[in-house]
């Protein structure tokens, strides 16, 4: 019981209180990137958490079995990128096969998934947060990457209709994105703090 | 923890990146031929035929998704510059089609040839070092219309074609594939994509709309003016004091010749391959006493 109220209240708590995009700022360029349409941003969505979840996963093994023992932790860095550019392959190969119009429209979003810095540093805090069992490494990372999923398709329901208001010529395009992108930030504030 | 210390450490990391790698490259590969995607073979040619630099010339994202759209509506043949008619040839082979001669594959001219030694300068720039910076300030150098040699085009340049030779541009026409980036780069519009109909071309290097009293006090190469080519040959036309050559219709004959000889300010110029050794940079004295 108690772990399972750990592990709820982790992953409420990455989703929405330490959601990565709105508090830590991370994973902003795709955050603004692909957020023009809802479908779009929503396949975005599932591939980050695919490669988050899996790195996340990976990474906490191979941190606790191999590098920690043996005291490797100078590779820590190295071998996550390794993971997480492994897995966004897969994911490339997979969209490309199943959903080659999604895989068009992502054009080079797809590959800047291995730079996406939402899915490093979620690795990286699992070990900062002195996460020490598996369970809730796995259930952070796929949390982190919900909230992700959340975060970008906020942002893309409301530039959908952004499209259709009537904004001020001089906040076309990028400022009005930025700002908006700011409001939700703020709103998001309001949270702060509740979980841990 | 079990303590390592230097060798050990160094020997373990190697071999746990080298497993991991190798782990790695076994799930990909596995995935890869598991998930294999039938692409269109005639894409696969195109793509092989195209000189995948990537410039984004052709205005897609690159030469894979070019050869993609290309293989899909064949009218977009012709788009590649760097590849130029041989590109398109081949990828018109590869598609089956007969295409019409292709036109002349387009080079940047950088119209000015004023080295240092030829402009007027009023005081010296210590802004930005950029032709942006620069170009932004009144008075910089005399000439409002001449290169400021910064190096703006340099920097767009990919492929090491554009140099920056005593205070002028200077396009490598040897390593220049034509992709027209150094366009963009000036700010004062001094470079235009010329269809190369002959190699070399002959080019009127001067931007200069001042009146010729004007241009020639601050340029000793700049052109004034004064019509002597068109009267030559109607390839050239002046216009708001400045002579400019039909480039697409030219064909080197005796007028032309002439023109260029007869020519005071010796602006007219041959830019290419194979353009005579002192042309590239205006050091010829005749130039500077026509000036004065
Ligand atoms: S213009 Fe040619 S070389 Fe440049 S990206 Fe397009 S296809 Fe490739
Ligand atoms: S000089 Fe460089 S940038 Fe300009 S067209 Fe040639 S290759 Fe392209």
């Amino acid at each position: 019981m108690h772990t399972f109220e750990t592990l709820l209240l982790g992953f409420l708590g990455i989703v929405i209180v330490n959601n990565l995009v709105f508090t830590k700022f991370l994973g902003i360029c795709p955050y603004l990137g692909v957020s023009g349409r809802i479908d779009m941003a929503f396949g975005m969505g599932c591939a980050v958490t695919f490669v988050v979840t899996l790195a996340g996963t990976l990474t906490w093994l191979i941190d606790h079995l191999v590098l920690m023992p043996y005291g490797l932790d100078v590779l820590r860095y190295v071998c996550f990128i390794l993971v997480i550019a492994g897995a966004v392959q897969l994911v490339e190969m997979y969209v490309r096969k199943f959903f080659p119009v999604l895989y068009d429209s992502f054009g080079i979003f797809l590959p800047l998934i291995t730079t996406n810095c939402a899915i490093l540093g979620m690795c990286l805090f699992i070990n900062l947060w002195g996460i020490d069992n598996l369970p809730e490494a796995v259930v952070l990372s796929i949390g982190a990457g919900l909230g992700f999923t959340l975060a970008i398709c906020m942002m893309a329901g409301i530039r959908e209709n952004l499209e259709l208001a009537d904004v001020p010529p001089v906040l076309r395009g990028a400022p009005i994105t930025l700002i908006t992108a700011g409001l939700l930030t703020l709103a998001f504030m309001g949270f702060a703090g509740m979980i841990r | 923890m079990i303590a390592a210390t230097g060798m050990q450490v160094i020997g373990l990391s190697a071999l746990l990146l080298a497993g991991l790698g190798v782990v790695f490259a076994a799930v990909l590969l596995a995935a890869s031929i598991k998930l294999k995607v039938a692409t269109d073979p005639k894409v696969e040619q195109i793509h092989a035929v195209l000189p995948k630099v990537d410039c984004g010339a052709c205005g897609f994202a690159g030469c894979a998704s070019y050869a993609k759209a290309v293989a899909a509506d064949a009218s977009l043949i012709g788009r590649c510059s760097p590849g130029g008619a041989a590109t398109s040839a081949k990828i018109a082979a590869v598609l089956n089609l007969q295409i019409s001669e292709g036109s002349a594959p387009k080079r940047p001219i950088v119209h000015c040839r004023a080295v240092r030694e030829d402009k007027t300068f009023y005081a010296a720039y210590r802004g930005i070092e950029g032709c942006t910076s620069a170009n932004a300030q009144p008075n910089v150098q005399a000439c409002a219309f001449g290169c400021l040699g910064f190096g703006d085009c340099v920097q767009r340049c990919r492929f090491d074609a554009l140099h920056i030779v005593n205070g002028l541009a200077v396009v490598d026409y040897d390593k220049c594939t034509g992709c027209g980036a150094c366009v963009a780069g000036c700010p004062r519009g001094l470079i235009e994509m010329v269809p190369f109909t002959h190699e070399p071309m002959l080019t009127v290097a001067c931007s200069s709309r001042e009146n010729g009293k004007t241009t020639r006090s601050m340029c000793a190469v700049g052109c004034i003016g004064c019509g002597l080519c068109a009267r030559q040959s109607d390839l050239f036309a002046v216009k708001d004091n400045l002579a400019r050559m039909d480039y697409a219709r030219y064909q080197p004959s005796e007028a032309t010749e002439t023109a260029r000889q007869k020519c005071p300010t010796k602006v007219i110029v041959f830019r290419g391959k194979g353009a005579p050794a002192d042309e590239k940079v205006s050091k010829t004295p005749a130039a500077a006493g026509a000036a004065s």
